[in-house]
């Protein structure tokens, strides 16, 4: 198991926002959470990659127990993130965004930015431009090329599709099984159920900061009660959120 | 008055150039850290003051009273320089240690970050007056009594603009804070530790998600805005030849006003908010005399704050979030 969060529970000052969750992660797997906004995702996130601190529980990650850690070495240790909001830096160019993702890295990058540049064409037509005049959906994929750069060796995508045309959600879809095909591990936060189950091999179920539910992505689909809640009863078009 | 306006123009244009440049060099260490922590380092003051004393202790040290020329004269001065640079560098670092890291790690308001910098200000000034400034200078009981350096370059006219000399040490004055300038750009534009810097600025979050050490990078920016400020130190004390443990509060605050009339979080904005504040003050002081220096600053930082809040240039270092 490369990645494995054991029975965590996270504060915000009194309130407990995650009530004990446990989520295994396997090498190679693209793995989704998916639940109602403010079930404990991004939190469950940020816990992984350290931004939170959680009050019981652990995470262990390749075999260590990294509960601990500092944020920023966790990326080091193999964890990259492209976190809610996409967290790009608006005031840096695509090209220095792309090499702040390296930032933890010595040595050469260029593979690593051929690769981004070749999985993102859009993004080396637009390297000298200011990442804040972009677009959501090229922001994404900017926020997705940076991690990328670290070499994780699981990828924590928190929801990728947020705002995004059905379209567009679509493209960055396609292009984070084409990563997981190329070897990186996927942890997936979505609230668009329907597009995660597709593509993901497993899932977890959340609910107000519990796991309700987890199963292999493709069961979940076809379960009455999570199509119920998640998937609007009937398979169809992801919300449709404009761009911005 | 307008004859007077005339013939002072010039002579306060050059003045107010050298001080604008202290006011920026200053100005930097404010608007730095406000970037990166969104937070007024009000205790910045004192970091120039002791920029000054050490400055001083390099002539004391070696009894120089008086002037010398040739190598001798620039060893010395760029000796002052670092020694200036490195007092306030060092007293920079410790203060985020004991004053702010603390707070910040217990998630505290940035009005108890505000009220911690009030008082190591106060610490630190009685902290000169009373023991550092008697003992290290040998001045038993007279901590609080101006100091004077000692005049250690001959003071030449350098050119002269419209019949008004230009002097040496205002020339010096500027370049030397110009330079400081373009080397802090560089660093911040151009190195490893200046992308972390402005990654931390814009989205502190994120930086620490690419790898981001921010602790490290607070540590980095006080360092340097410390630094800055020890250079603009030793400039202050090579050109008017005098320091107090007092000295910082008037500095530190309109330092504080350059930040803001240029922009806080703005490096470009530090350097244009000091020149001009330094020149408004000078221009208004032919106008109204020079009592009224201190008035015209802070009046125009009143202005500031009431009609354009982001400055001249307003907020580039972290820029509009997206």
């Amino acid at each position: 198991m490369l990645l494995e969060v054991k029975d965590i529970h996270v504060h915000y000052g009194k309130i407990e926002a995650i009530k004990g969750i446990s989520v295994e992660v396997n090498e190679g797997e693209i793995v989704t959470l998916i639940g109602a906004n403010g079930a404990g995702k991004t939190t469950t996130l940020k816990t992984i990659s350290g931004l939170r601190p959680l009050t019981s529980g652990s995470v262990i990650f390749d075999g260590q127990d990294i509960s601990k850690m500092p944020g920023h070495k966790r990326v080091e240790a193999g964890l990259g993130q492209a976190p809610e909001g996409r967290g790009i830096f608006p005031g840096m160019t695509v090209h220095d965004n792309l090499l702040m993702g390296a930032y933890a890295r010595s040595g050469d990058v260029s593979a690593e930015l051929t690769q981004a540049y070749e999985l993102f064409p859009r993004l080396a037509e637009r390297r000298t431009q200011f990442a804040g005049t972009m677009s959501g959906g090229e922001q994404q994929m900017l926020a997705i090329g940076r991690a990328l750069m670290a070499k994780p060796k699981v990828l924590l995508l928190d929801e990728p599709s947020m705002g995004l045309a059905p379209l567009l959600v679509k493209q960055i879809f396609e292009i984070i099984e084409e990563i997981n095909r190329r070897g990186t591990t996927v942890l997936l936060v979505e609230q668009n159920a329907q597009q995660a189950l597709q593509l993901a091999h497993r899932a977890y179920v959340l609910e107000t900061g519990s796991i309700v539910k987890s199963a292999d992505a493709s069961a979940l689909l076809d379960d009455p009660a999570v199509r119920a809640a998640y998937l609007g009863g009937d398979l169809g078009e992801p919300s449709p959120n404009g761009q911005h | 008055m307008f004859n007077d306006f005339v013939s002072q123009f010039w002579p306060q244009t050059i003045d107010g150039l050298a001080f604008g440049s202290i006011y920026a060099l200053i100005a930097l260490g404010y608007t730095m850290v406000y970037g990166v922590l969104r937070l007024i380092n009000f205790a910045h003051s004192e970091v120039f003051m002791i920029g000054t004393f050490g400055a001083m202790v390099v002539p004391f040290v070696f009894g120089i009273n008086t002037p010398l020329t040739g190598i001798a004269l620039v060893g010395l001065i760029l000796a002052m320089i670092a020694a200036g640079a490195l007092a306030s560098a060092g007293t920079a670092v410790a203060l985020e240690r004991v004053a702010y890291r603390p707070l910040r790690k217990r998630g505290a308001s940035r009005l108890a970050a505000l009220i911690s910098a009030i008082g190591a200000s106060i610490f630190l000034q009685e902290l000169f007056a009373l023991l550092v400034i008697p003992a290290v200078f040998d001045r038993p009981e007279r901590g609080r009594i101006q100091m004077g350096l000692p005049r250690i370059a001959e003071r030449q006219e350098l050119f002269s603009i419209f019949g008004h000399p230009v002097m040496t040490h205002q020339v010096f004055v500027v370049v030397a804070a110009i330079g400081m300038m373009i080397i802090l750009e560089r660093l911040v534009n151009r190195t490893k530790i200046g992308r972390g810097i402005r990654a931390t600025a814009q989205n502190p979050e994120a930086a620490v998600l690419m790898g981001v050490d921010i602790n490290r990078i607070v540590q980095m920016t006080f360092l340097i805005g410390g630094a800055m400020a020890g250079v603009a130190g030793a400039l202050y004390l090579l050109a008017y030849e005098n320091t107090n443990y007092y000295i910082g509060f008037l500095f530190g605050i309109k330092a504080f006003t350059a930040a803001v009339l240029g922009g806080i979080g703005n490096l470009r904005g530090a350097l244009v908010g000091g020149i001009a504040l330094g020149l408004a003050e000078n221009y208004g002081a032919i106008i109204f005399g020079s009592d009224w220096k201190h008035v015209i600053s802070f009046t125009v930082l009143v202005l500031v704050l009431m009609f354009r809040p982001t400055g001249l240039l307003g907020e580039s270092l972290q820029q509009a979030r997206a």
